[in-house]
């Protein structure tokens, strides 16, 4: 290798300045390895996204292999970033395998967990603008927020019932403070879209009527589910009961059927594509005019968007000791509400995709200004941006074993043990097999039993409270 | 060190402690004599605790009075009255939330803590509605009243007075300014005759969207 001795003024070593062209061919050996070792890298961030990780738990869920499922679930929640809403899933297993106390520990957990998450981390903010939202801890959406409360009143249900008033009265509170979050985030004065959910005001008014004494209390919680469905007449006949009825006839005990009907909404992964049109017109724009050559937007950028699966079973008809009593009727529509409640939320999700991917080509065209690059060193850098951006994946960590829809069933019946038979319905009609189970009715007292139809294929539960 | 060492190690102190103080929460326990928190959107202990205060005291100077129909023990005494707290009825534009079973306790307590009455416990009445499967409001109709009285009296609790608690709350709003007026009304009824005694209290609550809607409603020169 020639040297070329520079003169120098000082009594230091004369300066040794290599030849022009190594260095180039060197620059762009190391720009070749280091795209290959970002690829190599961001691929573990990037590549696996959560809805992949759970489709064969959710699979073996919705085909009634409760231990495999769960299995499967334990071993994802070894993951730091997974374990959060992996927890959640364990939950509902634990839920409908007949295990609502620690269902509801879990569900406990979540809560707190996700509650001190909401303040962001500086640290995790930062990294994510370098790589992507998997990387940030998940404090979970809104909807998911707001379901933990209602899925611990109804957990609480099932066991001892001594906490299910203050789950209600903590959903509704939740729900509360979650609008005016997302009015203050938005700066705006109109109040997001999506409504409280029925089932808080249903279950609290249930509750207090079942004091036999808070007749007011449950009049003023089924008016407000009854503002929230007009056109749910057997909301009208609860509302009508608490005005001028009572709970029950001597010798009657009550029994409210809670359905879980369908397959709920989980977060897919998508190319947000005008945006990325947009941006890569954007950049081409800048590389041409202004002094800095960009990376051209040829990886989509990607977000998580919500799939709401089809479901064949839209309600539970119930039948006591052989006589038809009547189909289930929604009082929280958990597909909508995830809709609605993710729509709220989606232009900053998309507006930080897009402030990533800036902050990326800008760190490209630095690196590039600084190295002083150009020819074969640009294209090289060029393309080790291109891999850095295309590494990137959506964050869709969601609670992935929700339902569809929660519904419900008042039946006033003597005491005893009935026999109560849950069959799934569409449109009306039967289409799949009924589940047979015995409760036991208490004078003047409420017993919970809930069931889950996910479709008219899949193998259903029914657990009643102990 | 040069400049730009210094303002990175300075910046780093600054927003090293911030990457860590994520999601905590503090409390704190309330010494007694200190005042209570002034609720921002709704009534709270602020607003129920001088209710419960002044309506339980007036009710019980009121029934302290002794005439000579009182009935006396043979000590010369007035006999100590038997009241059944049936409930509170809330009334009032809010949603009291946890508040009411407090409210409960705390006017049940007041009406134990006093020599005038004898209060039957709160799980006899519960037993009792249970069984007769009444509503609280139905209990002035006569045939309920008796058939109640009766669950009672078998059960060892013989029933003097009825003591229904009513909340009640009336609004009056000015443009980005809003008063409520809640008040706390005790009903005390003689199961025998009838007679009823009523004593209430108020507390009057501003609600401001700005800080400046207190002084700009409440000041001396608005009268």
């Amino acid at each position: 290798m020639p040297e070329f001795v520079a003169e120098s003024t000082s009594t230091y070593a004369p300066a040794v300045v290599p030849e022009r062209g190594w260095f180039l061919a060197r620059t762009i050996i190391d720009c070749i390895f280091a795209s290959f070792a970002c690829l190599l890298v961001c691929g573990q961030i990037g590549c696996s996204t959560h809805a992949k990780r759970l489709a064969t738990p959710r699979n073996h869920f919705y085909d009634g292999r409760l231990d495999e499922c769960k299995e499967g679930l334990e071993k994802l929640s070894k993951s730091r970033h997974d374990k959060d809403v992996v927890n959640l899933d364990l939950a509902m297993v634990d839920l409908l395998s007949g295990k609502p106390k620690i269902s509801e520990q879990r569900l406990k957990l979540a809560r707190n967990r996700f509650e001190a998450l909401e303040s962001e981390s500086l640290t995790e903010k930062t990294v994510s603008m370098w790589t992507d939202d998997q990387v940030r801890s998940y404090a979970g959406e809104d909807y998911e927020k707001i379901l933990i409360h209602a899925f611990l009143a109804l957990t609480n249900l099932l066991s001892d019932g001594a906490d299910a008033e203050s789950y209600t009265l903590q959903l509704q509170a939740k729900h509360e403070e979650l609008v005016q979050a997302c009015a203050e985030r938005t700066k705006s004065n109109t109040q997001p879209s999506y409504t409280p959910l029925p089932l808080g005001f249903y279950l609290r008014g249930m509750l207090r009527e079942a004091t036999l004494r808070d007749y007011d209390d449950a009049i003023r919680n089924y008016e407000a589910t009854a503002s929230l469905l007009p056109h749910c007449q057997p909301i009208q006949w609860d509302l009508n009961r608490a005005k001028h009825g009572t709970h029950s006839q001597p010798g009657n005990g009550v029994v409210y059927v809670f359905a879980l009907v369908g397959r709920g909404p989980y977060k897919v992964e998508v190319s947000e594509q005008p945006t990325s049109d947009a941006l890569l017109i954007a950049d081409r724009i800048v590389s041409a005019v202004g002094p800095y050559k960009l990376p051209p937007t040829i990886a989509p950028i990607k977000v998580p968007d919500i799939a709401l699966p089809p479901t064949d079973v839209d309600a539970v008809g119930v039948s006591v000791a052989g006589a038809a009593i009547g189909p289930t009727y929604s009082i929280a529509d958990v597909g909508q509400l995830a809709m609605d409640s993710y729509r709220a939320n989606r232009n900053a999700i998309v507006a930080r995709a897009v402030a990533r991917r800036v902050i990326k080509k800008a760190t490209v065209a630095a690196a590039k200004e600084t190295m002083k690059t150009d020819g074969l060193a640009s294209v090289g850098m060029d393309i080790a941006g291109i891999a850095w951006e295309a590494t990137e994946g959506a964050d869709t960590r969601c609670w992935g074993l929700l339902p569809n829809d929660i519904q419900v069933m008042r039946i006033e019946t003597p005491k005893g043990t009935p026999s109560i038979q849950l069959t799934p319905l569409r449109g009306g009609r039967p289409v799949g097999p009924s589940k047979q189970i015995d409760v036991t009715v208490i004078d003047g007292r409420n017993t919970y039993v809930l069931c889950w139809f996910p479709d008219a294929r899949s193998q259903s539960q029914v657990i009643t409270a102990q | 060190m040069d400049r730009r060492e210094w303002l990175g190690m300075f910046g780093f102190l600054i927003c090293g402690p911030a990457l860590g103080c994520k999601g905590y929460q503090y409390g704190h326990i309330i010494k007694p004599d200190a005042p209570n928190l002034v609720g921002s959107h709704e009534a709270g202990a602020e607003v129920f605790d001088p209710l419960v205060d002044e309506a339980v005291a007036k009710l019980l100077a009121r029934q302290q009075t002794v005439t000579p129909d009182t009935p006396c023990g043979p000590d010369g005494l007035p006999c100590p009255k038997t009241i059944c707290f049936v409930g509170i009825e809330n009334k009032s534009m809010e949603d009291i939330g946890d508040f009411k079973d407090k409210l409960y306790q705390q006017i049940d307590s007041r009406l134990l803590e006093a020599s005038t009455f004898r209060a039957i416990s709160r799980r006899m009445v519960d037993a009792a509605l249970f069984e007769t499967r009444l509503r609280p409001d139905s209990l002035m109709i006569p045939d309920n009243m008796r058939l109640f009285t009766a669950v009672l009296e078998r059960n060892g609790a013989p029933l003097d007075y009825l003591l229904y608690a009513v909340l009640t709350s009336g609004t009056t709003t000015r443009n980005s300014s809003t008063q409520r007026d809640y008040d706390l009304t005790l009903e005390l009824v003689n199961v025998h005759t009838g007679v009823t005694d009523k004593q209430s209290a108020e507390v009057r609550k501003g609600y401001h969207k700005t800080a400046a809607g207190k002084v700009w409603n409440y000041n001396p020169f608005k009268r």
